[in-house]
């Protein structure tokens, strides 16, 4: 027993005694970081009042006060687009954005943008510029819109990464005008990197999902500026385009009583007392329009569908472009119109926008689009068998499934060598009821739908224009005559023979630039589980 | 010696007795046996009847065979030198009932392109504007008049523009086209821009066959079969290719060449392949036409030439290079 305790006595003391060396031990490192603490500190002031002392340069950079409209400048700004070595050796003012900034030793080179152009600026240590303005540039957050006085210089060495290539700014004056968080979401090279390079590289790219949630950051690369660039050509394309064919303009209600379409896929507003629904299509006014004598309209809207399907071309909400106009004799009138407009469209942009197509190409690369003129049409039968010869066996009276489709597609690419045509005289059976049915063969009707790159565009028919024909076809597909009670009656009071078709300006986007997915042409897309931004 | 012995059934050495004359006719000329008629008569010059119905069937056969040789002359003058003084816009019209008779042999649609799918059949061509091709056009003009053909031209994306003149190139547009399942053929013309004139068909089954001489080689098999004499289809073969590799993009050496051929075999017969009008015509005359040397041919050619333009199909070909 006395053992133990002698033995236990003797382990306290070691004990205690290791502590003590232990306690020595962290006291002296204490001591040791206190040090060096305060050495650091003691320096950070010393260079901090050198680096007051020799600021000559103050009042040439900073972060200017909040632009509150305090006072009118009548400064010119140059657009980065317009640095061209024409503007060699001038003094000009411009406003952009960093794009990015690199100090290197007395020099920081910053690239400045502004939507789809860049230029490369220099804030050297000079006579104009001091080590601190320096150091604050190197130091300005990506994304800032900075105000930028400087000096424009040619350069002998083309400057490969940025859009103007033979000229650099040399900054003498630059001011933040809004400054960015440090920390982007999402950076912007990553959002504009091709999805094959960043396997192979190893840097990041930028998930779809992401890229909408931060969809201000997202619009600012090249590639959306330049989506929705030519998206906006395609809406004036279209409008001038049926304006000069002596089409009228129209807008109509989105907010309807009756679903017009199937009734299945309508999104319900509560009105007033009751409920009302928000417009699947603007078929039902387009066509009242022709009955009111306005010949040829179309109209450019929303078109809402509550359809839950999660695919790469389906949207719950989408600009429609829809024609509707009255012919003389034959249905084909409405066709030619039809894709006359399409192939102006894809002529003005192929003359006017390839820039913005090369700037998609980067990030997307795809096949330019081939059309014909006029446009290829053919008949449906003509599908058939070109189907069968490929192996695929498809009843007379068969709608087209979608890897139907996409194989008809490529077997007419391969054939014709085009990108848009149409596909003229579907069976009737797989119509909605205002179709007309084909004069001659019961089977067909007078409908049609055009494809670009494989997928369906567009779908139209000649219109039943006679009340008795629109009941009795109502009945066959067992519709609820009260609910297009007003339908059937704008044709009673003489209504010329019609017909036309609607596109979605999303999809049309997609496919001509070779896109995968519709969210790509949409801005703020809806989907079944998207609703914000 | 022998074991068993048997007596002879038949006589040991039989006598045979072979003619040695294969044919013989009752002499004419010699006297019946019992009758005693004069031999003075008949040396008097007349002839025994049966002699005369031999001379009289003969004169009836050398008779029949004169009318068929005036006939067979007067038919082929009409083919191949018609009056001079036809207008070709009469031609036109004429051509019609002429063309009827210019290929002999049946083609069947169903054997050169397969099976019938119950659709229009359409034959894509992809020319280049720069080079249109006037042999197709031409054979075109010849399958409307044998087929109900639907033919449209189309104008691709990779081609900016092209005169109207090659729009209007395949005739006016017929009042059926809306229909396309009521022809027989489609002749689709697409001007691209491709650096060699290409022909589709059908896509699974064919490959696509590339250049002008192929493409009429193809479409003429449409219309006629090539002869049946391996001779005379090598001969047409042969001015098929001259044609196109030697006159329309040969040399001018190479081309006078060639018209000191198309003069020497002119100058034997009427046509290049002999007596009939051939594809070795039509795609000579194309070439000769295109590459400008029409108005400084030989003799023979210009003779040939004008009785090309008189048959009426070439009017096509003719309008384009105006």
């Amino acid at each position: 027993m006395t053992k133990e305790g002698v033995q236990g006595a003797t382990e306290e003391e070691e004990q205690q005694q290791a502590q003590s060396k232990k306690g020595l031990k962290k006291q002296q490192k204490e001591a040791e970081k206190a040090a060096k603490k305060a050495e650091k500190q003691a320096k950070l002031a010393a260079e901090q009042q050198s680096t007051e002392e020799d600021d000559f340069a103050k009042d040439r950079y900073g972060v200017a006060a909040m632009v509150q409209s305090q006072q009118k400048l009548d400064r010119a700004l140059v657009r980065v687009q317009d640095l061209t070595p024409e503007k060699a050796d001038q003094l000009i003012w411009l406003r952009a954005r960093v794009h990015t900034s690199r100090a290197k030793g007395k020099q920081c080179f910053l690239v400045l943008r502004q939507q789809q152009f860049n230029v490369q600026a220099l804030v050297a240590v000079g006579d104009r510029a001091s080590k601190q303005m320096v150091k604050f540039a190197a130091n300005i957050t990506k994304e800032s819109i900075v105000d930028v006085e400087a000096m424009v210089r040619k350069v002998e060495q083309k400057i490969e990464s940025c859009s103007q290539q033979d000229v650099e700014l040399h900054i003498e004056r630059i001011f933040v005008i809004s400054q960015s968080e440090a920390r982007l979401p999402l950076q912007l090279e990553d959002a504009v990197r091709p999805d094959g390079e960043g396997e192979e590289e190893g840097r990041a790219t930028v998930n779809q999902d992401t890229k909408l949630d931060n969809r201000v950051i997202d619009l600012r690369t090249t590639t959306s500026q330049a989506i929705f660039r030519l998206q906006s050509g395609v809406c004036q394309l279209f409008r001038d385009t049926l304006t000069n064919k002596g089409f009228v303009e129209i807008q109509t209600p989105k907010i309807i009583s009756a679903a017009s379409e199937g009734g299945a896929n309508v999104f319900t507003v509560s009105y007033f007392k009751t409920s009302a629904y928000l417009a699947q299509s603007p078929q039902l006014y387009k066509q009242m329009c022709i009955c009111a004598d306005f010949d040829k309209v179309f109209c450019v809207g929303p078109v809402f569908r509550a359809e839950d399907s999660n695919t790469h071309r389906h949207l719950t909400e989408f600009v429609g472009l829809d024609i509707e106009m009255a012919f003389n004799y034959h249905y084909h009138e409405v066709i030619d119109s039809i894709t006359d407009t399409m192939v102006q469209i894809f002529k003005g942009l192929r003359d006017n926008f390839q820039t913005e197509i090369q700037t998609v190409n980067k990030q997307f690369p795809s096949e330019p689009f081939k059309f014909l003129e006029p446009t290829l049409r053919l008949e449906y039968t003509e599908a058939l068998a070109m189907l069968h010869e490929a192996g695929v066996e498809m009843g007379d009276e068969d709608d087209l499934s979608t890897p139907n489709e996409k194989l008809l597609g490529r077997l007419v690419k391969e054939k014709y060598d085009t990108d848009f045509y149409v596909l003229d005289k579907y069976p009737l059976a797989v119509r909605p009821f205002y179709t007309m049915p084909d004069p001659n063969n019961p089977k067909y009707s007078n409908s049609y739908d055009m494809f670009m790159r494989g997928e369906e565009i567009l779908s139209g028919a000649q219109r039943v224009h006679d009340a008795q024909l629109l009941t009795e076809r109502a009945i066959h597909h067992q519709i609820d005559l009260e609910k297009i009670k007003a339908y059937i009656d704008s044709f009673r009071y003489g209504a010329p023979p019609h017909g036309g078709g609607g596109i979605g300006l999303e999809r049309v986007c997609m496919l001509y630039l070779g896109l995968h997915n519709v969210r790509q042409t949409s801005m703020f897309p809806r989907d079944p589980k998207r609703l914000t931004p | 010696m022998p074991m068993y012995q048997v007596k002879p059934i038949c006589g040991a050495h039989a006598e045979t007795d072979l003619p040695t004359c294969m044919y013989k006719l009752p002499n004419i000329h010699a006297q019946k046996g019992n009758s005693c008629t004069p031999e003075h008569a008949l040396q008097n010059g007349e002839v025994d009847p049966a002699v005369k119905a031999l001379e009289a069937r003969q004169d009836e056969i050398m008779r029949k065979l004169h009318e068929l040789k005036a006939a067979v002359e007067g038919l082929a003058k009409t083919v191949t030198t018609p009056d001079a003084d036809l207008d070709l816009t009469v031609s036109s019209s004429l051509s019609e009932s002429a063309s009827s008779t210019t290929f002999k042999g049946v083609t069947d649609l169903d054997t050169v392109l397969g099976k019938d799918l119950g659709a229009l059949r359409d034959i894509v061509i992809n020319a280049n504007p720069a080079q249109p091709p006037l042999s197709l056009l031409v054979l075109h003009s010849l399958l409307c008049q044998r087929y109900r053909v639907l033919s449209t031209v189309h104008v691709h994306s990779s081609v900016n523009g092209v005169p109207p003149q090659l729009l209007s190139c395949l005739g006016p547009r017929h009042a059926d086209s809306y229909a396309r399942h009521m022809f027989q053929l489609g002749f689709t013309l697409i001007w691209k821009d491709v650096p060699k004139l290409q022909m589709k068909f059908s896509v699974q089954n064919m490959c696509p066959i590339e250049g002008e001489a192929n493409v009429a080689r193809f479409l003429f098999k449409l219309l006629a079969p090539y002869p049946s004499d391996p001779a005379l289809t090598t001969m047409v073969d042969s001015w098929v290719d001259t044609a196109f590799f030697q006159l329309a993009e040969g040399s001018t050496k190479e081309r006078s060449t060639v018209l000191r051929a198309l003069n020497s075999a002119l100058g034997r017969n009427p046509w290049l392949a002999g007596q009939e009008f051939s594809l070795a015509d039509i795609a000579c005359y194309c070439c000769v036409l295109q590459s400008g040397s029409a108005s400084a041919a030989p003799a023979n050619v210009q003779r040939w030439i004008k009785s090309c333009e008189n048959l009426g199909h070439f009017s096509p070909a003719k309008q384009l290079l105006q």
